[in-house]
């Protein structure tokens, strides 16, 4: 594990987070250009579109700017309460059936779309052992929940099972990754 | 509720997939509940693995000037502050001292002149925030776009909280923050990114952390409410 760099922009955002809460305004800017193109990249991951993926982002720094003074240190990561934030606005949009017209596009299936994901982390992440570990179906709606947003409905769709059967695998999933990741 | 219950809510929270009321109580919960609020931090971390892998995508000057001006307007009515500095400069007995009492009658004087300003021209949609039959507020959205609040009450706010002014555009987005204040005042809402209030739309004050709801949604008791309906 190679944890330092990450390490040094955790602290840095979290400083620049401080300084948000102080009404700096230029150190959203320093969270910007550590962060907001990742941000975009994952807004991306989710809502397919970049103009959509960008006013994800654009919320996302808006709501940043007005919480900063909420964020407590003692209680978890910058960078994990900053892309919490993110994922929020992101599915606000997804969300958004008045206005969001999901791609279809992909004749993409479940299967190929979780592996591409896993596949992406490193061989050592205890997250992709334990994922590992589950049947394809019941790691599919957690990794295709979290990584591209789809909503109970739509993983239904996607794995042709019912509404109720996705509920239970999502929740049985959890408990399992749990007890694997501790 | 078991703890394996509770766990996997929060795993459900984490993924984005509580809709609408269980949504809106697991916000709730994160805010008063430090055990449930601990269960999805640890799922908001275990899960961020996936983001740290993603590739990332551009984030040009642009996007940074769209942010800049979402967050240039928040308390205070937009033209203020260049109105202070002209006000300031063109009575120099102003500097010589009581700049209290002086910085107070300005707001004021700004206030109303914006008030006086925003009734001279008709609204097209009205609405009357209540709590029971008290008016608090009125919230007037005009042609041009813009969408004003004017207090007609006075609002206690405990010390280390603010109002924040909600809107409810649709049911399925739920509701979305248009403004915040540390005290009744009048406002210029941020409804920008929203389509214009229509009729019969939601809006409502609540009582949240100084800074704004920590969740995006409102977390607090809703003082005022009312929904809007078309001016005559």
């Amino acid at each position: 594990m190679n944890a330092s760099p990450q390490d040094a922009t955790e602290a840095q955002v979290a400083a620049a987070l401080a300084r948000c809460a102080a009404g700096e305004r230029a150190a959203l800017r320093v969270i910007y250009d550590i962060e907001a193109g990742r941000m975009v990249g994952v807004a991306r991951r989710m809502l397919r579109r970049q103009d959509l993926a960008e006013e994800a982002v654009q919320d996302a720094f808006m709501r940043v700017w007005r919480a900063a003074r909420t964020f407590d240190p003692q209680k978890g990561a910058a960078r994990t309460w900053l892309y919490a934030i993110l994922r929020n606005s992101a599915i606000s949009i997804l969300r958004d059936e008045g206005r969001y017209t999901a791609d279809e596009d992909a004749a993409e299936t479940a299967a190929p779309m979780t592996e591409n994901a896993l596949a992406r982390l490193p061989e050592s992440s205890a997250l992709r052992r334990c994922l590992e570990r589950l049947d394809a179906q019941r790691r599919a709606v957690v990794v295709l929940a979290y990584v591209h947003g789809l909503s109970h409905g739509e993983l239904a769709g996607r794995l042709g099972v019912p509404l109720g059967t996705v509920k239970s695998w999502v929740r049985r999933s959890l408990i399992s990754l749990q007890e694997c990741m501790g | 509720m078991t703890a394996n219950d509770d766990r996997a809510l929060a795993g459900e929270y984490a993924l984005g997939l509580l809709e609408g009321e269980a949504r809106a109580e697991a916000e709730r919960r994160i805010v008063t509940d430090e055990a449930f609020a601990r269960e999805v931090r640890g799922w908001q971390m275990r899960l961020s693995e996936f983001d740290d892998v993603t590739q990332p995508g551009t984030a040009g000057e642009d996007l940074w000037r769209r942010i800049e001006a979402s967050i240039a307007v928040p308390a205070r009515a937009a033209a203020a502050p260049s109105l202070w500095a002209r006000f300031w400069n063109s009575i120099p007995a102003l500097r010589a001292g009581a700049a209290a009492a002086a910085f107070a009658a300005l707001v004021l004087a700004v206030g109303l002149g914006f008030a006086v300003q925003a009734a001279r021209q008709q609204p097209l949609m009205v609405a009357v925030l209540l709590d029971g039959d008290r008016a608090g507020a009125v919230v007037h959205a005009f042609a041009d776009g813009r969408t004003v609040l004017l207090p007609l009450a006075a609002i206690d706010v405990p010390p280390g909280r603010a109002l924040e002014v909600w809107t409810l555009p649709s049911r399925e987005r739920g509701p979305v923050s248009v403004g915040l204040m540390d005290r009744a005042r009048t406002l210029q809402l941020q409804l920008r990114d929203l389509p214009r209030p229509g009729p019969n739309q939601l809006f409502e004050i609540t009582l949240e952390p100084a800074g704004g709801s920590p969740t995006g949604r409102p977390t607090g008791p809703i003082l005022f409410k009312g929904n809007t309906a078309l001016a005559l």
